[in-house]
C-alpha cells in the first residue's frame, strides 16, 4: 500500500483533518482511479451490509437456558471450584452477573412465546443425571394445568405446539425442547441423538427395554431410549405418559 | 455484564458467517456464550463486543480444525483471478462497477462472492459491515493494526464490488 492508498483509506475511515480531507474532496474531482476506489469501496459496503439477518427468535432463549444448565451443573459438580466471593476478581458478582444477563435475555424474549426456568434452586432436579434435570427445568416452567383441566387420553384432538423449539447441548448431549398441548394436558417432549441418563430413583418400565420412568416435583418423566432416546415431562400421572408420549410427534 | 445482552446480534452476524461446513450458527453462540461464561473470571474489562467476537472466532476455527478442513475455505479456483485487471485499468468504455453492483445486488450472489475474498478481507468486512464493529473493535479480535484492518476493509469491498459486478454483467443485468 503506496501513500496515496493509505491517505485514500484514511479519507474513508474519517481519519483525516478537516482540511485534509477538503483536499481530498478536491482530488477526487480530478482523480478518475480516487473517484472509482472510493464509489467501489461504497458499493461494496452497500453489499456486504445485505448479509446482516436478525437474530433468530429463539436464540436469546435457547442461549440464557443453556448458561443456566452450565451453571447448574458448575454448582453441583464442583462446588468448591466456583467460590462465592473472589477478592481478586469479584467473582461472585460476576457470575450474579451472568445470571442477570442471561435472565435479562429471557426476558427480552418472553414475548416470543418460549418459558425458560432461569433461576436456579427451588427445582427438584439435584441428584438426577445433567441433561434430566435441565430438561425437568425446562418443564418445571410450565405452568400447572388450571383446576379441572387434565390429561384425558380419550380426546382425539391432534397435538398443537407451543412456543419454538428450543435447542441445549448438555455435557455434550444435544438436546431439541418442543412443548405440546393435547387433551388438556402440557408436555415437554426432549429429543436426542444420546440416551437420557437414568436417574438413581426411576423406575424401569417393564416390557419396555430401556424405558423409565421417575417422578421430579410435580412432574412425572417417561423416557424411551433407543438410537433416538425422548424424554417426556408433563403433569400427567405416570401409568399415562407413555400413552400420552406415543401421541406426541418426536421429529 | 448486562452488556451482553446487546451483543447477542453482533455475535450472531460473526457466528453466521464464520460457521463452517457442518457448523450450525446458532450453535456457534451458545457455544461462545458458554466459553465466555467459564471464562467470565478471567475477562479483565475491555470491550465486550471484542471479546465475544474473539471468543466465537476461535471456537469457529477450533471446530473447523477438529473436522480436518480450513475455515474460510474458497471452492475452487478463485472468480478473481479470472477477472480482466484492475478497475482503472478497464476504464475506458467500462461501465462502473458500482453502479452495476448497486443494481443488481442480490444476497445470495453477495455470500457467493464474499465467500470468495482472501481470508483477511473477508473477516474484516464481516466484522465491520456485517456485524457492526468499529476498525478498532475488529483490530483486537485479529490481532492486527487497526490501519491493516481499515486496508483490508477497503481492498475487500473493492474486490466484492468488483466480483459483483462481474456476476452481474454475465447474468445480463446493466
Amino acid at each position: 500500500m503506496d501513500n496515496h492508498d493509505r491517505l485514500l483509506s484514511a479519507f474513508l475511515a474519517g481519519d483525516l483533518s478537516l482540511e485534509a480531507a477538503r483536499r481530498w474532496d478536491e482530488h477526487l474531482l480530478e482523480c478518475e482511479r480516487c473517484w472509482r476506489a472510493v464509489r467501489e469501496d461504497w458499493a461494496g459496503k452497500q453489499a456486504a451490509q445485505l448479509m446482516r439477518q436478525p437474530v433468530p427468535s429463539g436464540l436469546a432463549d435457547r442461549v440464557a437456558f443453556a448458561v443456566e444448565v452450565a451453571s447448574a451443573e458448575r454448582s453441583v459438580e464442583a462446588p468448591q471450584a466456583i467460590p462465592l466471593a473472589s477478592p481478586r476478581h469479584g467473582r461472585h458478582a460476576t457470575r450474579r452477573s451472568w445470571r442477570l444477563a442471561a435472565a435479562g435475555l429471557t426476558v427480552a424474549s418472553v414475548a416470543a412465546g418460549l418459558i425458560v426456568a432461569l433461576v436456579p434452586g427451588g427445582h427438584e432436579t439435584t441428584g438426577l443425571p445433567a441433561a434430566v434435570a435441565a430438561v425437568a427445568r425446562y418443564a418445571q416452567a410450565i405452568p400447572a394445568p388450571a383446576r379441572g383441566s387434565h390429561w384425558n387420553p380419550r380426546v382425539p384432538a391432534a397435538p398443537i405446539e407451543v412456543g419454538r423449539p428450543a435447542r441445549v447441548v448438555v455435557g455434550g448431549q444435544r438436546i431439541v425442547l418442543r412443548t405440546w398441548r393435547l387433551g388438556g394436558a402440557e408436555a415437554v417432549v426432549a429429543v436426542s441423538g444420546r440416551p437420557f441418563s437414568r436417574p438413581a430413583r426411576a423406575r424401569g418400565v417393564s416390557g419396555m427395554g430401556m424405558a423409565w420412568t421417575a417422578r421430579v416435583g410435580r412432574l412425572d418423566m417417561y423416557c424411551l431410549n433407543g438410537r433416538t432416546s425422548e424424554l417426556v415431562a408433563a403433569s400427567v400421572p405416570a401409568a399415562e405418559l407413555a400413552a400420552l408420549a406415543a401421541r406426541l410427534p418426536t421429529g | 455484564m448486562d452488556a451482553t445482552i446487546p451483543c447477542l446480534d453482533a455475535v450472531w452476524q460473526v457466528a453466521r458467517l464464520a460457521a463452517g461446513e457442518g457448523q450450525e450458527p446458532e450453535d456457534l453462540v451458545q457455544e461462545t456464550y458458554l466459553r465466555a461464561y467459564a471464562a467470565f473470571g478471567s475477562y479483565r474489562g475491555g470491550d465486550m463486543r471484542a471479546w465475544l467476537a474473539t471468543i466465537c472466532l476461535n471456537v469457529a476455527r477450533s471446530q473447523a480444525r477438529r473436522r480436518r478442513r480450513r475455515l474460510w475455505e474458497v471452492p475452487g479456483g478463485s472468480l478473481l483471478d479470472a477477472l480482466p485487471g484492475s478497475s482503472a485499468e478497464r476504464a475506458d468504455g467500462a461501465a462502473d462497477v458500482a453502479d452495476v453492483v448497486i443494481a443488481g445486488l442480490d444476497a445470495d450472489e453477495v455470500a457467493r462472492c464474499l465467500s470468495l475474498l482472501p481470508e483477511p478481507q473477508r473477516m474484516c468486512i464481516v466484522m465491520m459491515d456485517v456485524a457492526g464493529y468499529t476498525a478498532r473493535e475488529a483490530a483486537e479480535v485479529l490481532g492486527c493494526p487497526r490501519g491493516t484492518v481499515l486496508a483490508r476493509v477497503h481492498r475487500g469491498r473493492r474486490k466484492l464490488a468488483q466480483l459483483l459486478a462481474e456476476a452481474g454483467v454475465s447474468h445480463g443485468q446493466p
